[in-house]
């Protein structure tokens, strides 16, 4: 049972209210959890999926919006395989503080994490953030983009499968043999340069 | 067609024909024998048809007679049916005139009691009227052509309940005013008699807020008035939430029988509601302090411009004038910093000393584990209450609790703190880690690691146990995880650092020859030390710290397995929950990508030392292999054997140079010295064998040397290393062969050679044997 090829980490982070639990519930319990509380410090849950044939277990971590808990958030960074850093399409708001996630970002995880900008609830229809503007801020910082809809069940699996077998590529490109460098800043398992936004999402 | 054409065949024709006859007769026979029987069987039949027709009529009487019964039955229990409902409205009855009898009597009763102040009894008379099925009884009444007295006792009674009502209101609140405990309670009980539970609950609830608000003025004018130089100051307002939290448990636990016992379990949430909005105010009061008096906002602020600027601490540190140094070590800090309130630039670049947060850390863990003890001990409390109801009012009794808790200011509050605790404690650790980093000296003479690594690991271990202490497993995690951070890039480079200095770069100016006068010098003891020891101390460090790096795999290794420990006992096993310890398990696992990081740093340390320490000396060690005749004559040969000058030589200088390092290094470290030198030396080897001609007692001899080098490096360390000297044992073997045909003998049986040379390099090796001839080589299968 809790045989795997590999293991990653995946953090989610974004302002409160943006939908990180409902999109992690949508995943890993196939739910739409009605009433849910906002996210106290940080929850934690596992899903192993298949991917060619290789057993993945995605270790996730869904960190609480609210700034008080900024303290316990900016310490799951560093060892972050993948962050997904969620805006609420139908609140300007959320948008705008995408700046100082990504300052956040820059200061505490590695350069190589793989970094997912999402656009949740795109059932909702008072949307602020056209879509080509979420894109066109992904692609100036060098990130996959896609909207999803935890309520909805759009492109929630897609989102997580895609990081999946992304972060899978680059740990067996990692696993051929180097000898250079003490590699000090980096795990094992974190390659990539981030390079093409958006390609395998659309 | 058979034509019948003989005589033979007649006859045979005739045999068969009878025999044909003969089954068909004994088959009519047995058809007739039959027919008596049938016939007999038809008689039979004949006889009992009659029977049949009798069997039918009783059969249709039968269904007659069950019908009428089960009619009969029918009509009998409706009867019965009849006569219970009658019964029960005889009873109803009787227990209406009961009712109408009561109503007097309650009237009368409610009237003298009031008048005696009796109120309990009042109030027990005014339960018995409220127990009563009004609407029912006043029917009753106007049936009974007693209309209007009834409808008198009714009014009567109602407004005796209203008054009665407000005078055990009033007498409530004068005995709470008065904190007249019994009275207060006295009148409590009488709340559910009047059917007025809620009001009793709000009021109650009320009474025991204003004794909350006493106690805790009480409280904190205590601990502000603690003198500065008291044991506990350091942590007073930790002590006043303690003293406040206890208190308000006191409170409950000696109110919550009476709730219980006169108000029945499922209650408790309500009174805790009220109280809990009292202990927001007043926690939020004794935090305003801390804040305030700790001067928390100020240095949460410098500590997070001083992380986030990324600003050269180091030298703003260091910069501080030294004016403001001697006010600190003068204890005229609090002062200062209670002053600096206005933020004027100078104070706002000093950075605070780890050292000077320290007691304020442990303070905000303290204060943050007494809100979660406090919390928890309402949990149990509420959570038991709501024990004895039903499966649905109690799943909906804990999920209230569960939002009034959340939402109460002093969780919010205390994320807040915990926020707070985790940015200093972060800061604390790194800086702390980064003195210990500029204060790195050797622990002593004998000691193969520097302070550095004992250091570091005690104030990370110091900071997760002190993190744990809050009772907070997400705080504990953070902490944990910035430790892993601290580990992975702050230590590893530091030591990476240092080891990219290398082992002393002397060294690689050393000849061999200055490097004989040097050890010549040496054992004559004219060693000029003063030049020396600058570089010494340099090398010596440097052992220490790839030391450094191997100790702290089994420091990690200790560190984990305590800290599972003293977590689990500070936050407490039963409270850990299944996603707890994953999380925990989770975050600790997080020290292993710090030991791939620590094994990368001792690899290239040791690299770093073969390329300056061992490179240069070895090289000169076996290039005297080129020097020496590998042609020899019997006599030659005989006479190298007896010494084997090359070889021994080579082992000595070789001894020399590991038994130099074998006390200085890590036992791990020395296997993988060892390790690298005989990857070194046969590589070395190598070259020069490819550069020398053999006759076949030269091959003899090098066989014999190369076996006494492989035993001797074999015996140098734990580790397996015959992989490493495996080609150099091959060549020496291709070397040492009598003719070139046995090479394919060699070559070709399954003697369990793993072959780690090519057919070509192995013809290379054979072309140095001058005995051998080309031609013959070449025609070789290999
Ligand atoms: N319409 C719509 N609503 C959503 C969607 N996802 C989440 N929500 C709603 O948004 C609210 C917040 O969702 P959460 O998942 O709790 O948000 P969060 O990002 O985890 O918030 P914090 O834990 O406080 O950081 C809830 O009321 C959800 O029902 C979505 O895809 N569509
Ligand atoms: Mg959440």
């Amino acid at each position: 049972m809790d045989d795997y090829k590999f293991l990653f980490k995946v953090v989610l982070v974004g302002n409160a209210g943006v939908g990180k639990t409902c999109l992690v519930r949508r995943f890993t319990q196939g739910l739409f959890p009605p009433g849910q509380g906002a996210t106290i410090g940080v929850d934690f849950m596992i899903k192993t999926v298949e991917l060619e044939n290789e057993k993945v277990k995605l270790q996730i971590w869904d960190t609480a919006g609210q700034e008080r808990f900024r303290s316990i958030t900016q310490s799951y960074y560093r060892s972050a395989h993948a962050l997904i850093l969620v805006y609420d399409i139908s609140s300007q708001p959320t948008f705008d503080c995408l700046q100082d996630w990504l300052r956040e970002i820059e200061e505490y995880a590695s350069n190589k994490v793989l970094r997912v900008l999402v656009g949740n609830k795109t059932d909702r229809e008072d949307r602020e953030i056209p879509t080509s503007v979420g894109e066109d801020f992904a692609n100036r910082h060098n990130m996959y983009f896609v909207e999803t809809s935890a309520k909805e069940a759009e492109n929630v699996e897609r989102l997580f499968m895609v990081i999946a077998s992304e972060l899978m590529e680059q740990a067996r490109s990692k696993e051929l043999p180097r000898y250079e460098t003490p590699a000090l800043s980096s795990r094992s398992t974190s390659v990539g340069d981030g390079g093409c936004c958006g390609g395998r999402f659309s | 067609m058979d034509c019948i054409d003989s005589r033979e065949k007649i006859d045979e024709l005739y045999k068969k024909l009878t025999q044909q006859e003969e089954e068909n007769d004994k088959y009519l026979e047995s058809i007739m024998a039959r027919q008596v029987n049938l016939e007999a069987k038809l008689n039979n039949i004949t006889k009992a048809l009659p029977n049949l027709q009798i069997l039918h009529n009783d059969a249709v009487k039968l269904a007659d007679m069950i019908s009428h019964t089960s009619t009969l039955a029918e009509s009998v229990s409706a009867k019965v049916r009849q006569l219970d409902i009658s019964r029960s409205r005889v009873s109803e009855c009787q227990q209406r005139v009961q009712d109408l009898q009561d109503l007097k009597l309650c009237k009368e009763g409610v009237k003298t009691a009031l008048e005696n102040e009796e109120y309990e009894k009042a109030a027990g008379h005014i339960h018995r009227f409220l127990a009563m099925d009004q609407a029912a009884l006043k029917k009753t009444a106007s049936h009974m052509s007693q209309g209007r007295s009834v409808e008198d006792c009714f009014t009567q009674l109602d407004s005796a309940t209203k008054e009665l009502r407000l005078i055990v209101a009033k007498n409530f609140e004068q005995a709470a005013a008065k904190d007249n405990a019994a009275d207060v309670e006295r009148f409590f009980k009488i709340f559910p008699l009047l059917g007025d539970k809620a009001e009793g609950l709000k009021r109650f609830s009320t009474y025991l807020a204003g004794k909350l608000t006493v106690m805790a003025q009480k409280t904190l004018k205590t601990c502000l008035d603690t003198p500065i130089h008291d044991k506990r100051a350091p942590v007073v307002y930790a002590d006043a939430l303690t003293l406040l939290f206890e208190g308000i448990a006191r409170v409950l636990e000696a109110h919550q029988p009476i709730v219980e016992t006169f108000y029945g379990p499922g209650n408790l949430l309500d009174v805790i509601e009220r109280l809990q909005q009292e202990c927001d105010k007043e926690s939020r009061k004794i935090l305003t302090e801390l804040i305030q008096r700790r001067n928390l906002d100020h240095i949460v602020r410098q500590v997070d411009d001083a992380s986030r600027g990324g600003a050269p601490m180091h030298t703003v540190a260091s910069s501080a004038s030294l004016v403001s140094m001697a006010a600190s070590a003068s204890g005229g800090q609090t002062h200062r910093r209670a002053g600096s309130t206005g933020g004027s630039v100078e104070s706002d670049r000093k950075v605070p000393d780890p050292r000077d947060l320290d007691p304020l850390l442990n303070e905000l863990s303290i204060a943050h584990s007494r809100a979660e003890l406090y919390m928890r001990f309402l949990r149990r409390r509420i959570t038991t209450d709501f024990e004895s109801g039903d499966e649905e009012q109690r799943e909906a009794g804990l999920k209230q609790m569960e939002l009034v808790l959340q939402r109460s200011d002093l969780c919010r509050l205390m994320q807040e703190l915990l926020g707070h605790y985790l940015l200093l404690e972060r800061y604390y650790m790194s800086e702390s880690v980064r003195k210990a980093m500029t204060l790195d000296t050797l622990d002593g003479e004998d000691s193969q690691t520097s302070s550095v690594l004992d250091d570091v690991f005690y104030i990370l271990r110091m900071s997760i146990r002190r993190s744990s202490q809050s009772g907070s497993m997400d705080g504990t995690c953070a902490v944990i995880n910035d430790a892993c951070t601290l580990l992975e890039i702050d230590f590893c480079s530091y030591l990476h650092r240092q080891l990219k200095k290398g082992y002393s770069s002397g060294y690689l100016d050393l000849t061999a020859q200055a490097y004989n006068m040097w050890q010549s010098s040496l054992q004559q003891g004219r060693l000029n030390t003063s030049t020396q020891s600058d570089s010494d101390s340099a090398r010596v460090m440097f052992l220490a710290h790839l030391n450094n790096a191997d100790a702290s795999l089994e420091f990690i290794k200790v560190m984990i397995r305590g800290l599972e420990e003293d977590i689990v006992t500070s936050i407490g096993a039963k409270n850990l929950t299944a996603n707890d310890q994953a999380k925990l398990s989770s975050c600790l696992s997080g020290f292993g990508s710090v030991t791939a990081s620590l094994r990368h740093v001792a690899e290239y340390g040791l690299q770093q030392l073969i390329a300056s320490a061992v490179k240069p000396r070895t090289g000169p060690w076996v290039d005297a292999f080129m020097q020496a005749n590998h042609q020899l004559t019997e006599e030659e040969f005989a006479s190298y054997e007896a010494d084997e000058p090359f070889v021994q030589n080579l082992i000595h200088n070789l001894e020399g140079l590991l038994s130099s390092f074998k006390a200085k290094l890590t036992f791990a470290n020395y296997d993988a010295l060892v390790g690298h030198v005989a990857s070194e030396i046969t590589t070395q080897m190598e070259k020069v064998i490819m550069k020398s001609c053999f006759n076949r007692l030269g091959g003899l001899a090098l066989d014999k040397e190369v076996r006494a080098l492989a035993g001797y490096l074999t015996a140098a360390t734990t580790l397996s290393i015959r992989d490493k000297l495996a080609r150099l044992t091959q060549i020496a073997t291709v070397l040492n062969l009598e003719k070139p045909s046995e090479m394919s003998d060699y070559w070709g049986s399954s003697a369990g050679h793993l072959w780690r040379l090519t057919a070509s390099e192995v013809r290379q090796i054979m072309l140095l044997r001058v005995d051998f001839k080309a031609e013959e080589i070449k025609k070789l299968k290999l």
